[in-house]
């Protein structure tokens, strides 16, 4: 008997540990893919800045410049030295996250910039996507369950109808009527509305982001409609909710995590169009001054941060599919 | 089948106006007539002005014609490339499709519009060649990871072992009896993409990176958002025009998979 049990435990350790070993190695292949597209982005970025027609000192300068203030330019951000000796500095330089300074801040590095940019970023981010997970996964499970009766078809539309409109053209429509005729809700941009305009901005934003949850929630859930300890929980008398929420709901949650945190990565890395959208500071605004007035260090450091982030995001979800499912890991 | 054919409608109807709108209203889109600007809808603007008074029905059909021009040859491309890779990595197998595979998963989760942003602020005067170069990069990714799921299933079947073994070279096969077979979930995929590049390109023109002309949607668009207070009707112009070509691409697109659906 105890010869048995101790049998069992030292099988179950067993498979807990080569579980965790699997479960690390496919997190070790997918961050070393994610440092591939990490390095190849910043390579991009470093070459486009350099190789491309033009040059960057009479970009940053603009055409009236003299060539001696060009010349000075050019020493500085370590440009009249050969091209393979700059991109050893610009990967040391991101490797010790130090790209230079500022060159229209004098006195503030490049990083400095965007760590204080992430704050408002993140924030919108990390807002949008929670009320988008909420909405979606309550919306998919009345699409599939059966409170609404034969109207859960009519949740179904909606969802695909929000999912096929474009947030981009969506969005300044509804700022106009919402903010600007009617005025119930702040302009989202503005300063002085703090919370509110934070909360309408993610509002809006979330609604594309539930519909895309709700959609493959309820593709998941549909999936796992037919088991067989669906039928079980009821026979032993759980009411539907109890069904659905605690008993299918963990299962179908593999593919919603996923779309979770690609939203995540979508929104931190395409946080340019958003921001400038609803008029917010943050990663995108930076970017678009950085690019405005040509100031290379802060460009690479923030479409570097911005890449970053989106490639972690992306990564984690395939981690994290591969912690609740065992059948997506890579052997 | 009757509804899959008509769900391309829209989208047909979408770029025969374009046509039409871009030859009547001449081929200056950008013309400025200073003392229309940001002035209603008129009899003869129907669209009304927008900035320094250009008018709006020509920019906004210009705009939309070039952005499907941009997005079918942008998913033509990626159409034709990736089929034939992922078409020649699922005949082969092994280490090609393994390698495939791994390239297009580092090809999407690439950051595109990143990307498109380093590439854009290196040129002087962005383009719509740059735009669909960048765009071009990633494009193809799709296609070839259907293609090579649809030629994994066909590198087995009956039709290609005979004609194999009735000695056909294995281009041959791949061109004839292969590539035929695999087109039609492919182009499923053709109506997505080109949605999808009608968005990049809306979103990097919103942003001020699009062309220089400032003939977008995306421009417009940023006018419309700009000019929210003094004129309205520049913003629902915008609104409608990228909601209409975004909305009829992806119902093409459902179309078209409901009729290869029901075909095969």
């Amino acid at each position: 008997m105890t010869v048995q049990g101790g049998g069992a435990a030292q099988a179950l350790r067993f498979r807990w540990a080569s579980r965790s070993l699997s479960v690390l190695r496919s997190a070790l292949a997918r961050s070393s893919g994610a440092l591939v597209i990490l390095v190849v982005l910043a390579s991009l970025v470093f070459l486009a800045l350099r190789l491309l027609p033009g040059d960057p000192a009479a970009l940053v300068l603009g055409d009236q410049s003299s060539e001696q203030e060009r010349a000075v330019l050019r020493t500085k951000l370590g440009l009249d030295k050969p091209l393979w000796l700059q991109y050893l500095y610009f990967l040391r330089g991101l490797f010790t996250l130090d790209l230079g300074g500022s060159l229209a801040k004098p006195g503030v590095t490049a990083f400095d910039e965007v760590a204080q940019a992430l704050g408002p970023t993140a924030e919108l981010a990390a807002l949008a996507v929670g009320l988008g997970a909420t909405m979606g996964i309550i919306a998919a499970l009345l699409s599939v369950g059966p409170w609404l009766g034969r109207r859960r078809e009519w949740v179904h539309r909606g969802v695909l109808a929000v999912a096929a409109t474009p947030l981009l053209a969506f969005a300044p429509l509804a700022t106009f009527v919402l903010a600007v005729r009617l005025a119930v809700v702040p302009l989202p941009g503005d300063p002085d509305a703090g919370g509110a305009g934070l909360l309408f901005a993610a509002g809006l934003l979330s609604l594309p982001l539930a519909a895309q949850v709700a959609r493959i929630g309820r593709a998941a859930l549909l999936d796992t409609a037919q088991a067989k300890f669906l039928d079980v929980a009821t026979a032993k008398g759980a009411p539907p909710w109890r069904v659905w929420v605690v008993h299918a709901l963990p299962v179908a949650s593999g593919p919603i995590a996923v779309v979770i945190a690609a939203q995540l990565g979508a929104l931190l890395g395409g946080a340019v169009v958003l921001e400038k959208l609803f008029e917010r500071p943050g990663l995108g605004t930076l970017m678009l001054g950085a690019y405005a007035s040509r100031d290379i260090p802060v460009l690479e450091a923030s479409v570097v941060a911005a890449g970053m982030l989106f490639v972690v995001a992306q990564a984690s979800a395939g981690a994290v599919q591969a912690l609740i499912d065992p059948r997506g890991r890579e052997a | 089948m009757k509804r899959g054919n008509l769900a391309v409608v829209p989208a047909l109807v979408l770029c025969l106006v374009c046509v039409v709108g871009a030859i009547l209203s001449g081929s200056e889109p950008g013309r400025m007539t200073l003392e229309l600007a940001w002035s209603g809808p008129s009899r003869e603007r129907w669209f009304g002005s927008g900035e320094a008074g250009v008018n709006l029905f020509a920019l906004v059909t210009h705009a939309t014609l070039r952005a499907l021009l941009l997005a079918v040859t942008v998913s033509a491309f990626g159409f034709l490339f990736g089929t034939l890779v992922g078409a020649i990595a699922g005949i082969r197998g092994g280490a090609a499709e393994r390698w495939s595979l791994r390239v297009c998963d580092l090809v999407q989760s690439f950051p595109t519009f990143l990307l498109a942003l380093a590439v854009l602020s290196a040129v002087r005067e962005p383009s719509r060649v740059h735009i669909g170069v960048v765009f071009c990069v990633s494009v193809w990714a799709p296609f070839a990871r259907i293609a090579l799921a649809q030629a994994r299933t066909l590198r087995d079947a009956q039709f290609v072992e005979a004609a194999t073994s009735l000695g056909a070279t294995r281009v041959r096969v791949l061109l004839r009896h292969v590539v035929p077979n695999l087109l039609g979930p492919v182009a499923v995929q053709a109506g997505t993409s080109a949605a999808g590049v009608v968005l990049g390109e809306t979103a990097l023109g919103f942003v001020g990176l699009g062309p220089a002309d400032g003939v977008s949607l995306g421009a417009l668009l940023e006018q419309g958002t700009l000019a929210m207070l003094r004129a309205p009707h520049v913003l629902a112009v915008g609104a409608f025009a990228v909601a209409a070509v975004s909305g009829s691409l992806q119902l093409a697109s459902e179309g078209l998979r409901r009729m290869v659906r029901a075909g095969l």
